[in-house]
Formats: structure tokens, C-alpha cells, sequence
């Protein structure tokens, strides 16, 4: 409510002046938005009320310093009664006392002021503004749901999943395959050794097989030899006799020559 | 004093020029409602970034795989994770619910604040994070609880309703009251932390545009994040909750 006021008395002192305006500034979008002032009704402008205060304004030394807002130094003093503005307010009471109402103007005015430039502007801040705008979220967020599932969450799980399990399969395979190729090691060593046993015996059959024949055409090649060395020895003895018994004729001869050409003279 | 004056003057006019737009909405009329536009239209591009960004990686997967599909799966496998920790082993069922509010709330209040929302300029009002709408998040916060009851009665049926005199009669009310304030906490701390994120890195934006409030955006985007997380896994643990234990 936009409350007339005139400036009687002494020149408003500038700095308490400017001080009510800084906090007026920053108090603003606070009260603005303060959704419990927003909750508290609007007055019709009361006019009773606003006359008394500005009789009581213009008769006493105003107890808050006012001064006309910078902007407009040139400015008209601010119109009694000024069209009714959107403002949140609180609820004037009329059988509230003169110094109650003059205290709560005194507070209220120097807000009021500082909003003069701001007055077109002002509207109700809505910060707890429930409408149609919740069952659509709703829906919309269903809807994403929907999607993001179909979409997402179950092609790549179930992508993902089976990739999880064809590992585990393949692990645990591999560890399978390494005792079955332990088995078959074994299968392959003993056969080896089968067939090495194998081998050994016809082998050794064969040795002795072979042996035996080898001994014996030693044998008989000893015995061929031996024969013939006998034969030989005979052989020999015998040109053995024959030589001596040649040699001895010939001993008896040269025996005698050589009788006769040593004693020749004799 | 004339120079305080001076300044005080500036000061308004600062004002005036970086004010805050709290609570201005920019309203459509469908019908006889009316409805924050500006929420739903961040809405929609959020969506279409999570659905475009889906359809484009989950086109062809590879077992072993690329950068896209990795992500999509750590994602994936993260939401699974919370899901099985706060639900248990029937978790599977509730993994899209809790993943779409997880999603849903993250990249919303990402998106809130890194996007480059200030371009586009509104009649009225101005666009950001649709998370800092009351409406949102009281939604968000409803589904959760209808979620959580029908958890509850799907699986143990009128029985589900014993759990309000479980330890004893007489925490009646109060178990009465905690499903009054199971959403009510949850999306007022929704709320409250992006709306306060918001508020604090425009005013310091306009304060001090240049080094100071990048700090507290980095701030603003780890504690938005949280906030997701934190939304999804109560989400999960009421859900559980409401699910466990067949006496």
C-alpha cells in the first residue's frame, strides 16, 4: 500500500535516509517472495485507515526520516492514495492503537519507498506454485521410464549379462581341458611304454634268435679253421721230417765235405 | 553522505539490472490450468538428451567395448549397484525406476547448470534446472512413494499394512507420520539444494562476474550430482524397506 507522505520538519537526516533505502533494496526480493506474506490476503485499500495515517504523518514530526528517491529529485511528493498495486501487505487492522499503527507505517514506509520504480514490475513471486505442471512431470518421467528401459536398460543388461556368463563358461572350460589333457599325457605315456615294452622283448627275441645263429656258424667256421690248422701243422710236420730227413742226407754230405776240406792234407 | 548516496544509487541500479527472477514463472494455459513452461521445456531437452544419447550408443554393441558403450555400461552397472544394495536380491524389477530417477534428476540439474540456458530468453521467467520446481520434485517424490507402497502390497498384500504397528502399537503415528514425510524430505531437499545452488551462483554472478563464483559452481555441480545420487538411493532403500523381510 502506497502510503502518502509528506516531508514537514527538519531536512531528513541523508544517511539514515540512504540506510533504510539499502535495506529496503535488500529486503526486497525477500518479501517478495516470502510465501507467507503471499499467503496473508490482500486489503482493499483502506481508505479510513490510510487518511488517519496521513493525518497522523503530516500533523507530527515524522518520526522516520523520509527523502524523495534520487531518481526523480525533481519529483512530485508521492500521491496520496496511489492506484491499488499488487503489493503483498499485511492486514491492517483498524482498531489497532495510533502508536501501534504509526510504528507499523513507520516500518512499512521506508520499504514501500524504495519501490516506487519497481511498483509497475511487482508481481506475485510464486515459489510454492502448484499447478498442472506436477501430473505432467509425472507422466513425463513414467514415459522415460518406459523408453530408457526398452532403450537402454534391458538390451545392454541382457548384452552385458550374456557376456558375463560366456566368460564364466569359457573359464571354467578352460580349467575342464587341462585335467582332460592330463589324462590323455597318461594314455599317451602308457602307451608309449606299452609299445617300448613291446619292442624291447622282440628285440631281445631277435638278439637272441641272431645270437644263436652267429655262435654257431662261429662254431663251425672255428672248426673249419681249426681243421685246416691242423692240417696245416701236419703239413708242416711233415716237411718239417721231410726237411730234416733231406737235411740230414745233406748234413751227412756237407758233413763229409767239409770233413774233407778241413783235412784235406791229412 | 552525498557519496554514500552515490553509491547506494549504483547499487539499485546493479539491482535492477541482474535481478534475481525468483519464483517468475513463464506460464502456458492448457485448458483451465496453468503450468510452468519454462519447466517443461527444460524437461523435454533433457529427456531428448538422455533418449538420443541411449539410441545412438545402443545401436551396435560390441563385446569388447568402445568408449560410448563403456560409459553407458558403467552407468548401468552403477545403477545396478544401487539398486542391489538397497533392495536385495529382487532387485531387478525396480532397476529402470531407480535408474530414470537417478537419470533423470542428474543430468536435469547438470544441465541446469552448465547448459547455456541464459541465451534463450523467455517472456517471462527465465529457463533452468526443472528440478527447481516445486512441482518437479514434489512429483518425483510422489512416484517414489506410490512406488514404495506398491512394492510393499505387491508383494505381501493387505499384510504389507502390519508394518505400521511392527515394533510395537504405539509408534502408530509415528510410522503413520514417515510416510507423510518420507516425500515431503524428499523433495524439499531436492528443492531446496538446486534452488539455493542457483540462487547463490546468479547472485554472486552479479556481484562478482569474473573468478569468485567458479568455485561455487564447481561446488553447485558436485553437490547436484549428490543430490541425484541421494534422491535415488532413498528411492531404493524405501522401496527395499517396504519389500523386506517375510517374518
Amino acid at each position: 500500500m502506497l502510503v502518502g507522505l509528506t516531508t514537514n520538519g527538519p531536512r531528513p537526516d541523508p544517511f539514515r535516509c540512504g540506510t533504510f533505502q539499502l535495506i529496503a533494496l535488500l529486503s526486497n526480493p525477500l518479501l517478495l517472495s516470502n510465501p507467507i506474506l503471499r499467503l496473508s490476503s490482500y486489503t482493499h485499500p483502506n481508505h479510513k485507515a490510510v487518511a488517519m495515517a496521513n493525518m497522523i504523518m503530516a500533523s507530527t514530526k515524522p518520526l522516520v526520516p523520509v527523502c524523495t528517491n534520487s531518481r526523480s529529485p525533481t519529483s512530485k511528493l508521492p500521491v496520496l492514495q496511489i492506484s491499488l498495486p499488487k503489493v503483498p501487505t499485511l492486514k491492517l487492522k483498524l482498531p489497532m492503537s495510533k502508536p501501534q499503527m504509526l510504528s507499523l507505517l513507520g516500518g512499512i514506509a521506508p520499504l514501500v519507498l524504495a519501490q516506487p520504480s519497481l511498483a509497475s514490475e511487482i508481481e506475485k513471486a510464486a515459489l510454492f506454485d502448484f499447478n498442472l505442471t506436477l501430473p505432467i512431470i509425472m507422466v513425463e518421467v513414467l514415459f522415460l521410464m518406459v523408453a530408457l528401459d526398452k532403450i537402454w536398460f534391458t538390451p545392454l543388461g541382457k548384452f552385458m549379462d550374456e557376456r558375463d556368463a560366456a566368460i564364466r563358461e569359457k573359464l571354467s572350460s578352460v580349467k575342464d581341458t587341462s585335467s582332460e589333457v592330463k589324462q590323455l599325457e597318461e594314455k599317451a605315456n602308457a602307451v608309449m611304454a606299452a609299445a617300448r615294452a613291446e619292442i624291447a622283448a622282440a628285440l631281445n627275441a631277435m638278439k637272441k634268435e641272431t645270437q644263436a645263429e652267429v655262435e654257431e656258424k662261429i662254431a663251425e667256421g672255428r672248426k673249419k679253421v681249426e681243421a685246416e690248422l691242423q692240417e696245416a701243422l701236419a703239413n708242416l710236420e711233415r716237411q718239417k721230417e721231410e726237411t730234416i730227413k733231406s737235411l740230414d742226407s745233406q748234413i751227412a754230405d756237407l758233413s763229409q765235405e767239409i770233413v774233407k776240406k778241413v783235412l784235406p792234407i791229412a | 553522505m552525498n557519496v554514500l548516496l552515490c553509491a547506494i544509487n549504483t547499487l539499485k541500479r546493479l539491482y535492477d539490472i541482474s535481478a534475481v527472477e525468483v519464483g517468475q514463472h513463464f506460464y502456458w494455459q492448457i485448458g483451465s490450468f496453468q503450468v510452468h513452461a519454462q519447466v517443461l521445456i527444460t524437461s523435454w531437452v533433457v529427456i531428448a538428451i538422455l533418449l538420443v544419447s541411449a539410441i545412438l550408443v545402443i545401436r551396435n554393441l560390441q563385446t569388447i567395448p568402445n568408449f560410448g558403450q563403456n560409459f553407458f555400461e558403467y552407468v548401468l552397472e552403477f545403477i545396478r549397484d544401487v539398486s542391489k544394495t538397497q533392495i536385495g536380491e529382487e532387485y531387478a524389477p525396480w532397476v529402470p525406476f531407480i535408474g530414470t530417477l537417478f537419470l533423470f534428476i542428474f543430468v536435469s540439474n547438470w544441465s541446469g547448470a552448465l547448459l547455456p540456458w541464459k541465451i534463450i530468453q523467455l517472456p517471462h521467467g527465465e529457463l533452468a534446472a526443472p528440478t527447481n520446481d516445486i512441482n518437479t520434485t514434489v512429483a518425483l517424490a510422489l512416484l517414489t512413494s506410490v512406488a514404495y507402497f506398491y512394492a510393499g502390497l505387491s508383494k505381501k498384500g493387505l499384510a504389507y499394512f502390519s508394518k505400521y504397528i511392527q515394533p510395537t502399537p504405539i509408534l502408530l503415528p509415528i510410522n503413520i507420520l514417515e510416510d507423510f514425510t518420507k516425500p515431503l524430505s524428499l523433495s524439499f531437499r531436492l528443492f531446496g539444494n538446486i534452488l539455493a545452488d542457483e540462487l547463490v551462483v546468479v547472485v554472486l554472478v552479479s556481484l562478482v562476474p569474473l573468478v569468485v563464483p567458479i568455485p561455487v559452481m564447481f561446488l553447485g555441480l558436485f553437490t547436484s550430482g549428490i543430490q541425484a545420487l541421494i534422491f535415488a538411493t532413498l528411492a531404493a532403500a524405501y522401496i527395499g524397506e517396504s519389500m523386506e523381510g517375510h517374518h
